[in-house]
């Protein structure tokens, strides 16, 4: 659609070409820089014009202007811009995964075995309904079955994190949702370094990369991770706490930490959510507690957001896998509401019910375990992950409003408490 | 008239009960947080010790005790409030400290706490309502009857400078060192109907002021009074208003003490007062205490010179020897007078803090372990 808009501004620029010399060849592709701007505009302009009209989170709108104008949909942002932008969605998702993997609170689980009992509810639950959804009643191979439960059986850490900062929200409603994704996301992880192997198994006779992929994943992880932990935390120590060298500090630590894993093909996800992880057990001088990512990561963020919703495969949609998608996604719901309200404890069941709504969210991570997986076997990982990518899809729509509701339900807002109750009498 | 004031309820004379305001932070950076209301929804408490309330905004919780005839049984109240608190906040993530104002809270951030009362304040004054979170200690002195209470009310208030030097905890605010050693009370001076009781006779008298104040709409209920020390009748008490939560609860016992000392002391005397003439100093004697804590010069109206307060406070403890033999509570006296001698307050400890540190959230996570750990009868600030 665009090389059609462009054909007549093509031909005019060579026909110049022949006359002024200095002229670059025709430009086939947007400078990343531009590419990073637009995406930053369209997202943000979506993104406004819905919370200003409608009130819903921003997140949205990022998702619904990368899906508007993705290969979807518009095609504006074509499969190659894509590719262009995703070291940036990289960084985002790094930043986001290691923030996340800091609020990683094991010494809470300690004082509170409720919490650890409506985590492994979750968990378990999730995984088991979703497995048996996708094996019973979609009819997926139990590998593939695994794998999208896998995909699918976490909240989505980025959305739950931007949600709650939009909405300044803070309570003890809000911690549990926090906590509860970061260990479910944990949990995925684990999930999906074993279903890694899984998916070998069943599609390569040659073991070893059954054997090895996972613990390639895993330990390659996990070695970055602490690399770059120990990198933050050494130069880290040599610095004023809270001061904007430390801030530095962290994001360049962690944007090597994406770098690197990139370069050896090991999630970025999983890396950066053990790096943060890391750095909130071995701080023990708290070196880096105190020092917060800066107000730029919400720059990162919409272009996360946009290229989700561009990568989003609406062109699969069909009746069938779209009926099939909200059902995976009614499971899950019923999965994650029922554990946490069941086994949740020590809050008023309505509170645990609103826990339980507010790690409905299932975005990026998703998206990109998904596309992890399907890369191994693309002829046939694209359309055994359709079902979760598809419920991904749905759910980057709705799982930020069901977020933001049960923020604003447990009454943890700033705004909607001043709103009715404000003003000077 | 208000029906709070038909009644003046008797007390056992000079029985105590205090009230700690207290700090919820988070312990990933132990900035303030929000959640009191469900805290308070899910503490499993029979009331044993006294009670846990809400206060102003959600980063505040209130415990008090019972009504307690000794500073001891106050002591045993606050150790058992703060257990509950504490294994309950463990349970929700949320550490408890002391001190008068959190040192790098966002005002903005805070919410206020349900209810009709908090709404009220909130519309009524605004954005004052969250500033107004800060963190005081306010310790009750039993009655035998009211005109006691008005009487003990201004018998007390030349002695409140030295309160506030010794419950001093307050010197940061907005992240910055404020130079005040209690902080606090400049938060509270900008609501209008703090300061001073006026010169009153008796309770007649302070019925007559309380309906004049009520005919001319400033006041609905005693409540409204935010006077440094006021007649409680409801608790048949007078109530002293210009503490810092101290860092720890054997600070807050040793004031508790302090107070009923004093009032034992001066019921046992009946000194003669001059309240319109300490009325004239009461403000910049007060401002000398919050700047300076003991270093503070106190204006004396009968003399009409400076005086050191740290002099003063030593005529006191000496003067009270006595009545805090007879009333047993010498050993929480002792405590006071050593931390004077010491020149140790909480907001020197903050300082000091600060300055190994260089940042406050270490500082806030230090005032936490402080509170939390029993730190025996030592005031003199070692952690």
């Amino acid at each position: 659609m665009l090389t059609d808009i462009f054909s007549p501004l093509r031909a005019s620029w060579e026909a110049l070409q022949e006359r002024l010399f200095f002229l670059p060849p025709f430009p086939d592709q947007l400078d990343s820089l531009a590419l990073f701007s637009l995406l930053l505009v369209v997202g943000l302009l979506v993104g406004e014009w819905l919370r200003a009209h409608f009130g819903w989170p921003k997140v949205i709108g990022y998702v619904l202007a990368g899906t508007l104008f993705g290969p979807s949909l518009l095609g504006w942002i074509s499969i190659e811009a894509l590719a262009q932008a995703r070291p940036i969605a990289d960084a985002a998702l790094g930043l986001l995964m290691l923030e996340i993997g800091r609020r990683l609170d094991l010494r809470w689980l300690l004082h509170n075995r409720d919490l650890l009992r409506g985590t492994l509810g979750d968990v378990s639950l999730s995984f088991l309904a979703i497995f048996l959804f996708a094996y019973l009643v979609v009819g997926l191979t139990p590998a593939w079955a695994a794998a999208a439960a896998a995909v699918t059986m976490a909240s989505a850490p980025a959305v739950v994190l931007l949600t709650v900062e939009e909405a300044r929200a803070q309570g003890l409603v809000t911690e549990r949702i926090i906590l509860h994704t970061a260990l479910g996301s944990a949990a995925a992880f684990i999930v999906f370094a074993v279903v890694l192997g899984v998916v070998h198994a069943q599609h390569s006779d040659d073991w070893l990369n059954a054997l090895v992929h996972p613990l390639w994943v895993c330990l390659g992880a996990l070695l970055l991770a602490w690399l770059a932990a120990r990198l933050a935390l050494l130069v880290g120590a040599l610095l004023p706490k809270r001061s904007l060298a430390q801030v530095f500090i962290l994001v360049a630590s962690a944007l090597l930490a994406v770098g690197v894993a990139r370069m050896l093909a090991v999630p970025v996800f999983l890396t950066l959510f053990l790096m943060g992880a890391m750095l909130a057990f071995r701080d023990e001088q708290r070196t880096l507690s105190y020092t917060t990512l800066p107000d730029g990561h919400w720059l990162l963020a919409i272009i996360l957001f946009v290229v989700v919703g561009a990568s989003l495969p609406w062109q699969d949609f069909t009746w069938l896998n779209g009926v099939q998608a909200i059902g995976l996604l009614l499971v899950r719901a019923l999965a994650k509401v029922t554990a946490l309200a069941w086994v949740g404890g020590s809050l008023p069941l309505a509170k645990r019910l609103m826990v339980g709504i507010g790690i409905q969210p299932l975005s990026a991570t998703a998206v990109f375990m998904a596309y992890e997986l399907a890369g191994l076997y693309p002829e046939i990982g694209r359309s055994a992950l359709a079902l979760p990518l598809l419920a991904a899809a749905i759910m980057d729509i709705v799982g930020p409003a069901l977020c933001r509701y049960a923020l604003i339900q447990s009454g943890e807002t700033v705004e909607d408490g001043d709103r009715a109750k404000g003003g000077i009498a | 008239m208000n029906n709070q004031l038909a009644h003046f309820k008797q007390s056992a004379p000079l029985t105590l009960g205090v009230e700690l305001e207290l700090q919820l932070v988070s312990p990933r950076d132990f900035d303030l947080t929000r959640g009191a209301t469900d805290l308070l929804g899910s503490i499993d408490y029979d009331g044993r010790f006294g009670e846990i309330k809400l206060e102003i905004t959600e980063s505040m919780i209130e415990v008090s005790t019972l009504p307690r005839a000794t500073a001891d049984g106050i002591a045993a109240d606050l150790d058992g409030l703060r257990q509950t608190l504490l294994t309950e906040c463990a349970r929700n993530n949320i550490v408890v400290c002391g001190g008068g104002t959190h040192p790098f809270h966002s005002w903005p951030e805070r919410r206020i706490c349900p209810g009709e009362r908090f709404d009220e304040l909130y519309s009524r004054y605004g954005y004052l309502a969250k500033q107004f979170t800060v963190f005081g200690q306010h310790i009750h002195v039993g009655c035998t009857s009211a005109d006691e209470a008005i009487w003990l009310t201004q018998a007390l208030a030349p002695y409140m400078p030295i309160f506030i030097a010794l419950s001093a905890s307050s010197p940061f605010v907005d992240g910055v060192d404020s130079f005040f050693q209690s902080a606090r009370l400049n938060a509270v001076s900008a609501f209008p109907l703090s300061g001073q009781c006026p010169e009153l006779r008796d309770w007649a008298q302070f019925i007559e002021h309380f309906s004049f104040l009520q005919a001319c709409g400033i006041v609905h209920g005693i409540k409204d009074l935010y006077w440094d020390i006021r007649p409680k009748p409801e608790f048949g008490t007078v109530e002293i208003r210009v503490c810092d939560t101290p860092l720890t609860i054997e600070r807050a016992t040793a004031l508790a003490a302090l107070a009923q000392s004093l009032a034992h002391y001066l019921l046992r005397t009946r000194p003669a007062l001059a309240t319109a003439l300490y009325l004239h100093v009461a403000r910049y004697n007060k401002f000398q205490a919050c700047r300076y804590g003991f270093a503070a010069q106190l204006s004396d109206p009968l003399l009409q010179r400076q005086v050191p307060l740290q002099e003063v406070a030593q005529e006191l403890f000496a003067v009270l020897a006595e009545d805090a033999e007879v009333l047993g509570c010498s050993r929480w006296i002792e405590l006071l007078k050593e931390s004077l001698v010491a020149k140790s307050t909480d907001a020197g400890w903050l300082k000091e803090r600060q300055v190994l540190h260089q940042n406050l959230n270490d500082v806030v996570r230090e005032a936490g372990m402080r509170f939390s750990s029993l730190t025996g009868m030592n005031l003199k600030g070692s952690p």
